[in-house]
């Protein structure tokens, strides 16, 4: 038998020896640098008067990057398992002397290693960008109030951020690993990231007892960073809970299914 | 359960690579694959032979674990695919249906995909599995660039790149020109023969099968049908059959040759290549003329369509 970073190795020469999986680095990293440049150019760029500081310009950067970086991971967590069903090289993928457990595995640990990667991107890119085009002095950020440093604000919102990344790419990493289709994955995780803020108004917490062990009502914590309480009263301990059990269940089902699941035409 | 799979070592040699055991594959309330026991012995290209949907391919990803096994077993090298997945597949390399490698890598970089998943495939041993097909220096050209035949060729070669006792191969005339096939055979005879590599492979096509095979088993709606010896004779191989011999005095003949029937003026008896020239020489030295002496084998693809009844897709 070979050795397991090998499989690893494999998953990842399967992402980075496309073309698409650069371009959408790119792409990332175009973006997250683009913004504060656009910010900084667009903004009335009287430094006095309290243009954006580093750490604001970084939270838009971050803000509207981050989206990308969703998407793009989505993307490549969706066509990691349909991808060889859809080439037909799951059946020569499946003939080595590896369980089936451990080839998903592979797969998601490449994943997860591509989410960390795009993450720092668009850190490197959006920082970069934000420390050389800032024109204000100003130190705090929009909407702060607590007792983080600026830095220490952005860096957990960020963490939210990937936290929320994480559990749509969970989601689309099961749903490929079910339905076989990348299309059907892409499409869901997505729906998920536009519906879960409509969901959590119609299901909201505070009207429905059920709905605090929604999905929907937990997935952004950065609500945790200026309030000690969340929605529907919940608290931070309760909401990563939730959060837990939902990962855990994604992660079952697309493990199970993989398993069992004959690989016929 | 356990103790009946242990074999005593004067088996050891007659072992068959794989072994089929009441092999079943239902699916819903479709029986795709019922009752199947087949034995591959080792060191033979074995054929598998039947119509279109028959059960073939259903069969092949049985036993290479790509699809469940209802009931019964399947055991690679003595281990069962259920059970010990990963020591029975090790000895098996395959293709099922078309080779599909991943296009947006060349050919080189497919079989490097596939050696890092076992232990053991030295680079060398890459070039030599490349050399062995045929694929020289369009190996480090993308997939997406390859004719089907090239493909077939590379999926030929991620099969055998770890030396697998067990070397299953899906329909792998598909696609391939005449040369390209005589091309396959001719190496397939050479693994068997220099490697010890048993062959299994599945067609459809009858006169294929009668060149390249040392057995075939026939298979029809999912049912193993019938298994036969095909003999070699020097390179080409023949099924046994019966022999005509057409002399002059039929009679005086049957007289002379102790056994055998009267037919169209001859007489027709079962004998081996050996038993033809003795009861040729009995006739000449007994004054009686020969006219020809023909052998009446049924080709395959006679038999084939007799067993089968020449039904379609039942």
């Amino acid at each position: 038998m070979g050795n397991f970073a090998a499989l690893i190795h494999n998953e990842n020469i399967k992402i980075y020896s496309r073309v698409r999986t650069w371009i959408m680095l790119i792409i990332l990293a175009v973006m997250s640098a683009l913004i504060p440049v656009l910010v900084y150019f667009t903004g009335n760029g009287d430094a006095d008067s309290g243009g954006m500081g580093v750490w604001d310009n970084f939270q838009v950067s971050i803000a509207i990057a981050f989206f990308l970086n969703t998407i793009f991971t989505v993307v490549i967590a969706s066509d990691s398992v349909a991808g060889e069903f859809s080439w037909g090289t799951i059946k020569l993928l499946l003939i080595r002397p590896w369980s089936r457990s451990k080839i998903l595995l592979s797969k998601y640990i490449a994943l997860v290693l591509f989410s960390l990667l795009s993450t720092g991107v668009l850190i490197a890119f959006g920082l970069g960008a934000s420390l050389i085009f800032s024109s204000g002095s100003s130190e705090g950020v929009a909407g702060m109030n607590s007792s983080w440093s600026p830095a220490q604000y952005s860096f957990l919102v960020i963490l939210c951020q990937y936290i929320q990344l994480f559990l749509t790419a969970g989601i689309a990493f099961m749903v490929s690993s079910v339905f076989r289709a990348s299309g059907l994955a892409i499409g869901l995780s997505l729906f998920i990231i536009f519906a879960s803020g409509i969901f959590s108004l119609l299901f909201n917490p505070d009207r429905f007892e059920w709905a605090r062990y929604l999905i929907f009502n937990h997935m952004d914590l950065s609500v945790y960073i200026n309030s000690d309480t969340g929605a529907g009263g919940s608290t931070l301990g309760f909401s990563i809970a939730v959060l837990a059990v939902y990962y855990a269940l994604f992660m079952l089902v697309s493990w199970i299914v993989f398993r069992k699941r004959d690989v016929a035409a | 359960m356990k103790g009946s799979e242990t074999m005593p070592n004067t088996a050891e040699k007659v072992e068959p690579v794989a072994r089929l055991q009441g092999v079943s594959k239902k699916m819903g309330s479709k029986t795709l694959i019922s009752d199947l026991t087949l034995d591959i012995p080792a060191g033979q290209i074995f054929g598998f032979l039947g119509p279109n949907g028959a059960g073939k391919t259903t069969t092949i990803r049985m036993m290479v674990g790509l699809i469940s096994i209802s009931s019964g077993d399947i055991l690679i090298c003595g281990r069962s695919i259920k059970d010990h997945f990963e020591e029975a597949v090790a000895n098996i390399g395959a293709i099922v249906e078309n080779p599909e490698m991943y296009k947006f890598l060349s050919g080189y970089q497919n079989l490097r995909q596939y050696a890092r998943m076992v232990s053991g495939v030295s680079k060398q041993r890459i070039d030599e599995v490349v050399e062995l097909v045929g694929l020289g220096a369009r190996i480090h050209d993308k997939v997406k660039t390859y004719s089907l035949g090239m493909r077939q060729r590379l999926g030929v070669a991620q099969a055998l790149l770890h030396r697998p006792k067990l070397l299953i191969l899906d329909e792998p005339t598909n696609g391939l020109d005449p040369q390209g096939i005589r091309e396959l055979r001719d190496y397939l005879r050479r693994l068997c023969q220099e490697e010890g590599t048993t062959v299994f492979v599945s067609s459809h096509l009858l006169s294929e099968m009668e060149l390249m095979c040392d057995s075939v088993a026939i298979i029809q709606n999912g049912r193993l049908v019938d298994v036969k010896q095909l003999k070699t004779v020097g390179d080409v191989i023949m099924p046994i059959g019966e022999t005509l011999f057409e002399v002059d005095a039929p009679e005086a003949a049957l007289a002379l040759m102790g056994h055998g029937v009267l037919k169209n003026g001859g007489i027709v008896l079962a004998a081996t290549r050996e038993e033809i020239a003795e009861l040729n020489a009995k006739l000449v030295t007994g004054g009686i003329k020969v006219y020809s002496i023909k052998t009446l084998a049924r080709s395959l693809e006679d038999q084939f369509l007799e067993i089968t009844g020449g039904e379609g897709i039942g």
